[in-house]
Protein backbone atom coordinates (compact mmCIF):
# COMPACT_ATOMS: atom_id res chain seq x y z
CA UNK A 1 0.00 0.00 0.00
CA UNK A 2 1.16 3.54 -0.70
CA UNK A 3 1.11 5.61 2.47
CA UNK A 4 2.19 9.04 3.68
CA UNK A 5 3.03 10.01 7.23
CA UNK A 6 3.06 13.27 9.19
CA UNK A 7 4.11 13.30 12.85
CA UNK A 8 6.12 15.92 14.71
CA UNK A 9 7.65 13.58 17.26
CA UNK A 10 10.84 12.36 15.56
CA UNK A 11 11.16 9.21 17.67
CA UNK A 12 7.65 7.98 17.00
CA UNK A 13 7.85 9.03 13.34
CA UNK A 14 11.02 7.02 12.76
CA UNK A 15 9.57 4.04 14.61
CA UNK A 16 6.38 4.09 12.60
CA UNK A 17 8.37 4.52 9.37
CA UNK A 18 10.36 1.38 10.17
CA UNK A 19 7.22 -0.56 11.05
CA UNK A 20 5.46 0.55 7.85
CA UNK A 21 8.41 -0.54 5.75
CA UNK A 22 8.69 -3.83 7.63
CA UNK A 23 5.00 -4.40 6.87
CA UNK A 24 5.81 -4.01 3.18
CA UNK A 25 4.16 -0.64 2.63
CA UNK A 26 5.62 2.02 0.40
CA UNK A 27 6.09 5.25 2.34
CA UNK A 28 5.76 7.89 -0.35
CA UNK A 29 6.07 10.93 1.89
CA UNK A 30 7.16 11.50 5.46
CA UNK A 31 6.98 14.89 7.18
CA UNK A 32 7.16 16.56 10.60
CA UNK A 33 4.12 18.76 9.99
CA UNK A 34 0.91 19.14 8.03
CA UNK A 35 1.92 21.93 5.67
CA UNK A 36 4.97 19.99 4.56
CA UNK A 37 2.89 16.87 3.90
CA UNK A 38 0.29 18.77 1.87
CA UNK A 39 3.11 20.16 -0.29
CA UNK A 40 4.59 16.68 -0.77
CA UNK A 41 1.24 15.14 -1.71
CA UNK A 42 0.08 17.93 -4.00
CA UNK A 43 1.14 16.08 -7.12
CA UNK A 44 1.02 12.45 -6.04
CA UNK A 45 -1.86 10.59 -4.40
CA UNK A 46 -1.45 7.86 -1.81
CA UNK A 47 -3.85 5.22 -0.50
CA UNK A 48 -3.79 6.34 3.12
CA UNK A 49 -2.29 9.36 4.91
CA UNK A 50 -1.35 8.78 8.54
CA UNK A 51 -1.67 11.95 10.60
CA UNK A 52 -0.81 12.85 14.16
CA UNK A 53 -3.70 14.98 15.48
CA UNK A 54 -1.58 17.26 17.64
CA UNK A 55 1.15 18.59 15.33
CA UNK A 56 1.94 21.78 13.41
CA UNK A 57 0.09 23.79 12.29
CA UNK A 58 -0.88 24.01 15.98
CA UNK A 59 -2.97 23.19 17.88
CA UNK A 60 -4.52 20.27 16.00
CA UNK A 61 -2.73 20.32 12.66
CA UNK A 62 -3.76 16.77 11.84
CA UNK A 63 -7.41 17.76 11.42
CA UNK A 64 -6.69 20.86 9.32
CA UNK A 65 -4.24 18.88 7.20
CA UNK A 66 -6.80 16.13 6.66
CA UNK A 67 -9.33 18.63 5.32
CA UNK A 68 -6.78 20.07 2.91
CA UNK A 69 -5.65 16.62 1.77
CA UNK A 70 -9.23 15.47 1.19
CA UNK A 71 -9.85 18.61 -0.89
CA UNK A 72 -6.84 17.67 -3.05
CA UNK A 73 -7.57 13.94 -3.20
CA UNK A 74 -11.19 13.09 -2.25
CA UNK A 75 -10.51 9.33 -2.35
CA UNK A 76 -7.61 9.50 0.09
CA UNK A 77 -7.87 7.33 3.19
CA UNK A 78 -7.09 9.01 6.52
CA UNK A 79 -5.70 7.46 9.67
CA UNK A 80 -5.50 9.76 12.69
CA UNK A 81 -3.15 8.77 15.47
CA UNK A 82 -3.26 10.35 18.88
CA UNK A 83 -1.96 9.95 22.37
CA UNK A 84 -5.57 10.33 23.58
CA UNK A 85 -8.81 8.66 22.55
CA UNK A 86 -11.39 11.40 23.05
CA UNK A 87 -14.95 11.59 21.73
CA UNK A 88 -14.36 15.31 21.10
CA UNK A 89 -11.82 14.44 18.40
CA UNK A 90 -13.89 11.55 17.08
CA UNK A 91 -16.77 13.94 16.37
CA UNK A 92 -14.44 16.36 14.61
CA UNK A 93 -12.97 13.51 12.57
CA UNK A 94 -16.40 12.26 11.54
CA UNK A 95 -17.21 15.78 10.40
CA UNK A 96 -14.32 15.51 7.94
CA UNK A 97 -15.77 12.31 6.56
CA UNK A 98 -17.38 8.99 7.33
CA UNK A 99 -15.65 6.95 4.64
CA UNK A 100 -12.11 5.61 4.63
CA UNK A 101 -11.24 7.16 7.94
CA UNK A 102 -9.73 5.93 11.18
CA UNK A 103 -8.80 7.10 14.67
CA UNK A 104 -6.46 5.05 16.81
CA UNK A 105 -4.19 5.35 19.80
CA UNK A 106 -0.51 5.58 18.91
CA UNK A 107 0.57 2.60 20.97
CA UNK A 108 -2.19 0.41 19.53
CA UNK A 109 -0.76 0.28 16.01
CA UNK A 110 2.50 -1.18 17.28
CA UNK A 111 2.45 -4.42 15.33
CA UNK A 112 2.64 -5.23 11.64
CA UNK A 113 -0.66 -7.12 11.84
CA UNK A 114 -2.68 -4.41 13.54
CA UNK A 115 -1.14 -1.64 11.46
CA UNK A 116 -1.82 -3.42 8.18
CA UNK A 117 -5.32 -4.45 9.22
CA UNK A 118 -6.14 -0.84 10.16
CA UNK A 119 -4.72 0.54 6.90
CA UNK A 120 -6.45 -2.09 4.77
CA UNK A 121 -9.83 -1.47 6.35
CA UNK A 122 -9.45 2.28 5.81
CA UNK A 123 -8.35 1.80 2.20
CA UNK A 124 -11.43 -0.43 1.72
CA UNK A 125 -13.66 2.46 2.76
CA UNK A 126 -14.39 1.48 6.38
CA UNK A 127 -14.40 3.60 9.52
CA UNK A 128 -11.93 2.30 12.08
CA UNK A 129 -12.38 3.57 15.62
CA UNK A 130 -10.16 2.70 18.56
CA UNK A 131 -12.10 -0.14 20.24
CA UNK A 132 -11.61 1.37 23.69
CA UNK A 133 -13.28 4.61 22.58
CA UNK A 134 -16.10 2.86 20.73
CA UNK A 135 -16.77 0.83 23.86
CA UNK A 136 -16.79 3.89 26.09
CA UNK A 137 -19.18 5.74 23.79
CA UNK A 138 -21.68 2.96 23.50
CA UNK A 139 -21.58 1.78 27.10
CA UNK A 140 -22.24 5.17 28.61
CA UNK A 141 -25.44 6.42 27.13
CA UNK A 142 -26.12 9.73 28.77
CA UNK A 143 -29.36 10.76 27.27
CA UNK A 144 -31.86 12.40 29.53
CA UNK A 145 -34.51 12.39 26.86
CA UNK A 146 -34.85 8.62 26.64
CA UNK A 147 -33.08 8.45 23.33
CA UNK A 148 -33.74 6.16 20.45
CA UNK A 149 -30.77 4.18 21.59
CA UNK A 150 -32.33 3.33 24.95
CA UNK A 151 -34.91 1.34 22.99
CA UNK A 152 -32.18 -1.14 22.09
CA UNK A 153 -31.72 -4.39 23.98
CA UNK A 154 -28.43 -5.19 25.71
CA UNK A 155 -27.47 -7.54 22.92
CA UNK A 156 -28.26 -4.94 20.30
CA UNK A 157 -26.07 -2.44 22.18
CA UNK A 158 -23.25 -5.02 22.05
CA UNK A 159 -23.72 -5.30 18.31
CA UNK A 160 -23.84 -1.50 17.91
CA UNK A 161 -20.65 -1.14 19.91
CA UNK A 162 -18.88 -3.59 17.59
CA UNK A 163 -20.35 -1.77 14.59
CA UNK A 164 -18.92 1.44 16.05
CA UNK A 165 -15.53 -0.26 15.95
CA UNK A 166 -16.14 -0.75 12.24
CA UNK A 167 -16.42 -4.55 12.37
CA UNK A 168 -18.08 -6.66 9.73
CA UNK A 169 -20.99 -9.01 10.48
CA UNK A 170 -18.64 -11.98 10.53
CA UNK A 171 -16.33 -10.06 12.85
CA UNK A 172 -19.21 -9.22 15.18
CA UNK A 173 -20.44 -12.83 15.10
CA UNK A 174 -16.94 -14.01 16.06
CA UNK A 175 -16.74 -11.55 18.96
CA UNK A 176 -20.16 -12.42 20.35
CA UNK A 177 -19.95 -16.17 19.66
CA UNK A 178 -23.14 -16.19 17.61
CA UNK A 179 -23.86 -16.95 13.96
CA UNK A 180 -23.60 -14.23 11.31
CA UNK A 181 -27.29 -14.88 10.69
CA UNK A 182 -28.10 -13.86 14.28
CA UNK A 183 -26.00 -10.72 13.87
CA UNK A 184 -27.92 -9.82 10.73
CA UNK A 185 -31.14 -10.12 12.69
CA UNK A 186 -29.85 -7.88 15.48
CA UNK A 187 -28.68 -5.30 12.95
CA UNK A 188 -32.04 -5.34 11.19
CA UNK A 189 -33.66 -4.67 14.60
CA UNK A 190 -31.23 -1.83 15.29
CA UNK A 191 -31.96 -0.26 11.89
CA UNK A 192 -35.67 -0.60 12.57
CA UNK A 193 -35.52 0.92 16.05
CA UNK A 194 -33.32 3.79 14.89
CA UNK A 195 -35.64 4.44 11.96
CA UNK A 196 -33.04 3.83 9.26
CA UNK A 197 -34.78 2.91 6.06
CA UNK A 198 -33.92 0.10 3.73
CA UNK A 199 -33.35 2.30 0.70
CA UNK A 200 -29.84 3.26 1.80
CA UNK A 201 -26.95 0.88 1.23
CA UNK A 202 -25.99 -1.51 4.01
CA UNK A 203 -22.61 0.13 4.68
CA UNK A 204 -24.23 3.55 4.71
CA UNK A 205 -26.89 2.45 7.18
CA UNK A 206 -24.28 0.94 9.47
CA UNK A 207 -22.46 4.25 9.65
CA UNK A 208 -25.73 6.10 10.17
CA UNK A 209 -26.62 3.78 13.03
CA UNK A 210 -23.37 4.58 14.76
CA UNK A 211 -23.70 8.29 14.07
CA UNK A 212 -27.29 8.34 15.28
CA UNK A 213 -26.07 6.88 18.48
CA UNK A 214 -23.17 9.31 18.87
CA UNK A 215 -25.30 12.32 18.00
CA UNK A 216 -28.14 11.40 20.31
CA UNK A 217 -25.58 11.23 23.04
CA UNK A 218 -23.93 14.50 22.23
CA UNK A 219 -27.13 16.48 21.77
CA UNK A 220 -28.29 15.48 25.15
CA UNK A 221 -25.13 16.70 26.79
CA UNK A 222 -24.82 20.16 25.48
CA UNK A 223 -25.93 23.07 23.48
CA UNK A 224 -23.05 24.17 21.32
CA UNK A 225 -22.87 27.80 20.56
CA UNK B 1 -27.11 18.52 15.57
CA UNK B 2 -29.87 20.31 17.34
CA UNK B 3 -28.98 23.33 19.36
CA UNK B 4 -30.78 23.47 22.64
CA UNK B 5 -31.59 26.70 24.39
CA UNK B 6 -29.23 27.53 27.19
CA UNK B 7 -30.35 26.17 30.51
CA UNK B 8 -31.51 29.00 32.68
CA UNK B 9 -30.65 28.18 36.24
CA UNK B 10 -32.66 30.64 38.23
CA UNK B 11 -32.65 33.41 35.68
CA UNK B 12 -29.00 33.27 34.78
CA UNK B 13 -29.13 36.23 32.42
CA UNK B 14 -29.75 38.75 35.14
CA UNK B 15 -27.33 37.00 37.42
CA UNK B 16 -24.66 37.13 34.77
CA UNK B 17 -24.93 40.89 34.58
CA UNK B 18 -24.49 41.41 38.28
CA UNK B 19 -24.36 38.25 40.34
CA UNK B 20 -26.03 38.90 43.64
CA UNK B 21 -24.10 38.31 46.82
CA UNK B 22 -26.64 37.65 49.52
CA UNK B 23 -25.26 38.65 52.88
CA UNK B 24 -25.84 35.18 54.26
CA UNK B 25 -23.81 33.61 51.48
CA UNK B 26 -20.62 35.62 51.85
CA UNK B 27 -17.62 33.52 52.71
CA UNK B 28 -17.36 33.56 56.47
CA UNK B 29 -14.83 36.03 57.86
CA UNK B 30 -12.19 35.63 60.54
CA UNK B 31 -10.88 32.40 61.96
CA UNK B 32 -13.31 30.18 60.05
CA UNK B 33 -11.94 31.65 56.87
CA UNK B 34 -8.36 30.98 57.91
CA UNK B 35 -9.07 27.46 59.04
CA UNK B 36 -10.73 26.68 55.75
CA UNK B 37 -7.91 28.24 53.74
CA UNK B 38 -5.47 26.09 55.72
CA UNK B 39 -7.51 22.98 54.99
CA UNK B 40 -7.56 23.81 51.29
CA UNK B 41 -3.79 24.32 51.26
CA UNK B 42 -3.33 21.01 53.07
CA UNK B 43 -5.58 19.27 50.57
CA UNK B 44 -3.41 20.60 47.73
CA UNK B 45 -0.34 18.95 49.23
CA UNK B 46 -2.20 15.72 49.89
CA UNK B 47 -3.28 15.76 46.26
CA UNK B 48 0.30 16.21 45.06
CA UNK B 49 1.48 13.37 47.26
CA UNK B 50 -1.31 11.19 45.93
CA UNK B 51 -0.23 11.92 42.35
CA UNK B 52 3.39 11.08 43.15
CA UNK B 53 2.29 7.79 44.69
CA UNK B 54 0.17 7.01 41.69
CA UNK B 55 3.20 7.50 39.42
CA UNK B 56 5.38 5.42 41.70
CA UNK B 57 2.97 2.55 42.32
CA UNK B 58 1.60 2.57 38.78
CA UNK B 59 3.61 3.55 35.72
CA UNK B 60 7.08 3.43 37.34
CA UNK B 61 6.49 -0.02 38.78
CA UNK B 62 5.12 -1.38 35.53
CA UNK B 63 8.08 -0.03 33.56
CA UNK B 64 10.55 -1.56 36.04
CA UNK B 65 8.79 -4.90 35.66
CA UNK B 66 8.91 -4.53 31.88
CA UNK B 67 12.68 -4.01 32.00
CA UNK B 68 12.95 -7.32 33.84
CA UNK B 69 10.70 -9.11 31.36
CA UNK B 70 12.76 -7.82 28.45
CA UNK B 71 15.88 -8.99 30.26
CA UNK B 72 14.34 -12.46 30.62
CA UNK B 73 13.42 -12.52 26.95
CA UNK B 74 16.99 -11.68 26.01
CA UNK B 75 18.37 -14.29 28.37
CA UNK B 76 16.03 -17.06 27.37
CA UNK B 77 14.56 -16.74 23.91
CA UNK B 78 11.27 -18.71 23.77
CA UNK B 79 11.83 -21.95 21.84
CA UNK B 80 9.00 -21.48 19.39
CA UNK B 81 7.72 -18.56 17.36
CA UNK B 82 4.25 -18.62 18.93
CA UNK B 83 5.58 -18.19 22.46
CA UNK B 84 7.83 -15.38 21.30
CA UNK B 85 4.87 -13.61 19.68
CA UNK B 86 2.84 -14.02 22.86
CA UNK B 87 5.67 -12.60 24.98
CA UNK B 88 5.99 -9.52 22.78
CA UNK B 89 2.23 -9.01 22.72
CA UNK B 90 2.09 -9.19 26.50
CA UNK B 91 4.80 -6.52 26.71
CA UNK B 92 2.90 -4.27 24.29
CA UNK B 93 -0.30 -4.72 26.30
CA UNK B 94 1.58 -3.77 29.42
CA UNK B 95 2.94 -0.65 27.71
CA UNK B 96 -0.62 0.33 26.85
CA UNK B 97 -1.52 0.07 30.54
CA UNK B 98 1.50 2.20 31.46
CA UNK B 99 0.39 4.87 29.02
CA UNK B 100 -3.18 4.72 30.34
CA UNK B 101 -1.90 5.32 33.86
CA UNK B 102 0.26 8.20 32.68
CA UNK B 103 -2.78 9.66 30.88
CA UNK B 104 -4.79 9.42 34.11
CA UNK B 105 -2.12 11.30 36.04
CA UNK B 106 -1.71 13.88 33.25
CA UNK B 107 -5.47 14.41 33.29
CA UNK B 108 -5.35 15.14 37.03
CA UNK B 109 -2.53 17.67 36.56
CA UNK B 110 -4.00 19.49 33.57
CA UNK B 111 -6.29 17.75 31.07
CA UNK B 112 -4.78 17.93 27.55
CA UNK B 113 -8.21 18.52 26.06
CA UNK B 114 -8.65 21.60 28.28
CA UNK B 115 -5.39 22.99 26.93
CA UNK B 116 -6.19 22.19 23.31
CA UNK B 117 -9.91 22.77 23.05
CA UNK B 118 -11.00 24.75 26.11
CA UNK B 119 -13.54 24.40 28.91
CA UNK B 120 -16.52 23.26 26.83
CA UNK B 121 -15.00 20.11 25.31
CA UNK B 122 -13.00 19.28 28.47
CA UNK B 123 -16.03 19.58 30.76
CA UNK B 124 -18.19 17.58 28.34
CA UNK B 125 -15.62 14.79 28.33
CA UNK B 126 -15.51 14.88 32.14
CA UNK B 127 -19.31 14.92 32.28
CA UNK B 128 -19.42 11.81 30.10
CA UNK B 129 -17.27 10.01 32.68
CA UNK B 130 -19.42 11.14 35.59
CA UNK B 131 -22.04 8.83 37.03
CA UNK B 132 -24.42 11.77 37.43
CA UNK B 133 -26.17 13.45 34.56
CA UNK B 134 -24.41 16.75 33.84
CA UNK B 135 -25.37 19.39 31.29
CA UNK B 136 -22.61 21.67 30.10
CA UNK B 137 -23.45 24.99 28.44
CA UNK B 138 -20.18 26.52 27.25
CA UNK B 139 -19.09 28.34 24.14
CA UNK B 140 -15.77 28.27 22.36
CA UNK B 141 -14.36 31.32 24.17
CA UNK B 142 -10.93 30.86 25.77
CA UNK B 143 -9.88 32.34 29.13
CA UNK B 144 -6.20 31.45 29.56
CA UNK B 145 -4.67 28.41 31.29
CA UNK B 146 -5.03 29.65 34.89
CA UNK B 147 -8.70 30.61 34.84
CA UNK B 148 -9.64 27.59 32.73
CA UNK B 149 -7.71 25.22 34.99
CA UNK B 150 -9.29 26.70 38.13
CA UNK B 151 -12.80 26.55 36.64
CA UNK B 152 -12.33 22.99 35.39
CA UNK B 153 -11.12 21.64 38.72
CA UNK B 154 -13.81 23.62 40.56
CA UNK B 155 -16.49 21.76 38.58
CA UNK B 156 -14.73 18.43 39.03
CA UNK B 157 -14.49 19.04 42.77
CA UNK B 158 -18.23 19.68 42.97
CA UNK B 159 -19.03 16.55 40.97
CA UNK B 160 -16.59 14.23 42.73
CA UNK B 161 -17.82 15.07 46.21
CA UNK B 162 -21.44 14.63 45.23
CA UNK B 163 -23.13 11.49 46.50
CA UNK B 164 -25.49 10.27 43.83
CA UNK B 165 -28.77 9.29 45.41
CA UNK B 166 -32.44 9.60 44.67
CA UNK B 167 -33.79 11.05 41.44
CA UNK B 168 -30.98 11.96 39.13
CA UNK B 169 -31.61 15.66 38.58
CA UNK B 170 -29.02 16.86 36.13
CA UNK B 171 -26.26 19.15 37.30
CA UNK B 172 -26.24 22.31 35.21
CA UNK B 173 -22.95 24.03 34.42
CA UNK B 174 -22.79 27.30 32.51
CA UNK B 175 -19.57 29.01 31.37
CA UNK B 176 -19.59 32.61 30.15
CA UNK B 177 -17.08 35.38 29.53
CA UNK B 178 -17.82 38.86 30.77
CA UNK B 179 -16.03 42.06 29.78
CA UNK B 180 -15.16 44.68 32.39
CA UNK B 181 -17.19 47.88 32.57
CA UNK B 182 -14.42 50.02 31.10
CA UNK B 183 -13.20 47.27 28.82
CA UNK B 184 -10.44 46.55 31.32
CA UNK B 185 -10.01 42.87 32.00
CA UNK B 186 -12.36 39.97 31.44
CA UNK B 187 -14.01 37.67 33.91
CA UNK B 188 -14.79 34.01 33.52
CA UNK B 189 -18.22 33.42 35.05
CA UNK B 190 -19.07 29.86 36.01
CA UNK B 191 -22.51 28.82 37.26
CA UNK B 192 -23.10 25.45 38.88
CA UNK B 193 -26.57 24.34 39.85
CA UNK B 194 -27.64 21.03 41.32
CA UNK B 195 -24.71 20.28 43.61
CA UNK B 196 -24.43 20.80 47.35
CA UNK B 197 -24.10 24.60 47.87
CA UNK B 198 -21.48 23.95 50.58
CA UNK B 199 -18.96 23.37 47.77
CA UNK B 200 -18.91 27.14 47.21
CA UNK B 201 -16.45 27.68 50.05
CA UNK B 202 -14.00 25.08 48.74
CA UNK B 203 -14.32 26.52 45.26
CA UNK B 204 -13.81 30.00 46.68
CA UNK B 205 -10.53 28.93 48.27
CA UNK B 206 -9.47 27.33 45.01
CA UNK B 207 -9.96 30.53 42.97
CA UNK B 208 -9.08 33.12 45.64
CA UNK B 209 -5.41 33.41 44.72
CA UNK B 210 -6.44 34.27 41.17
CA UNK B 211 -8.58 37.09 42.54
CA UNK B 212 -11.71 35.01 42.08
CA UNK B 213 -14.79 34.50 44.23
CA UNK B 214 -17.46 31.84 44.68
CA UNK B 215 -20.81 32.55 46.31
CA UNK B 216 -24.07 30.68 46.78
CA UNK B 217 -27.44 32.13 45.88
CA UNK B 218 -30.78 31.29 47.48
CA UNK B 219 -31.58 28.60 44.94
CA UNK B 220 -28.32 26.81 45.63
CA UNK B 221 -26.76 28.26 42.52
CA UNK B 222 -22.99 28.56 42.90
CA UNK B 223 -21.62 31.58 41.05
CA UNK B 224 -17.88 31.59 40.47
CA UNK B 225 -16.12 34.64 39.05
CA UNK B 226 -12.49 34.44 38.00
CA UNK B 227 -10.59 37.37 36.46
CA UNK B 228 -8.78 36.16 33.34
CA UNK B 229 -6.48 37.12 30.49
Amino acid sequence: MRVALAEDGALFREGLLMLLKAAGHEVVACAAGGDELVALLRAQPVDVAILDIRMPPEPDGGLVTAERLRALHPELGLLFLSHYAESHYLMRILQIGTDSIGYRLKEKVGSVDVLTDTLTRIADGEIVIEPMLAKRLVERPRNERKSLVSALSEREIDVLRLMAEGRSNTGIAGQLFVTPKAVEKHIANIFGKLGLHADASEQHRRVLAVLTYLRSQRDSETSDR
Amino acid sequence: MTVEPAPTPAGSTTRLGAPPRPASAKPAAGSDDEARARRTAQEQWVRLRHLERQLHDGAALRISALALRLGMLRHRMPPDEQQFQAAVEAIQDELHLVLQELRDVAGMLYPPLLDEAGLGPALREAAARCSRSVRIDAGTERFGPAAEGAAYFAVLGCLAAEPHEGPDDPVEVVVRGESGDNGDGRTLVLLVLGVDPCHASTVHDGVRLLGGTAVTGETGLITVRIPCE
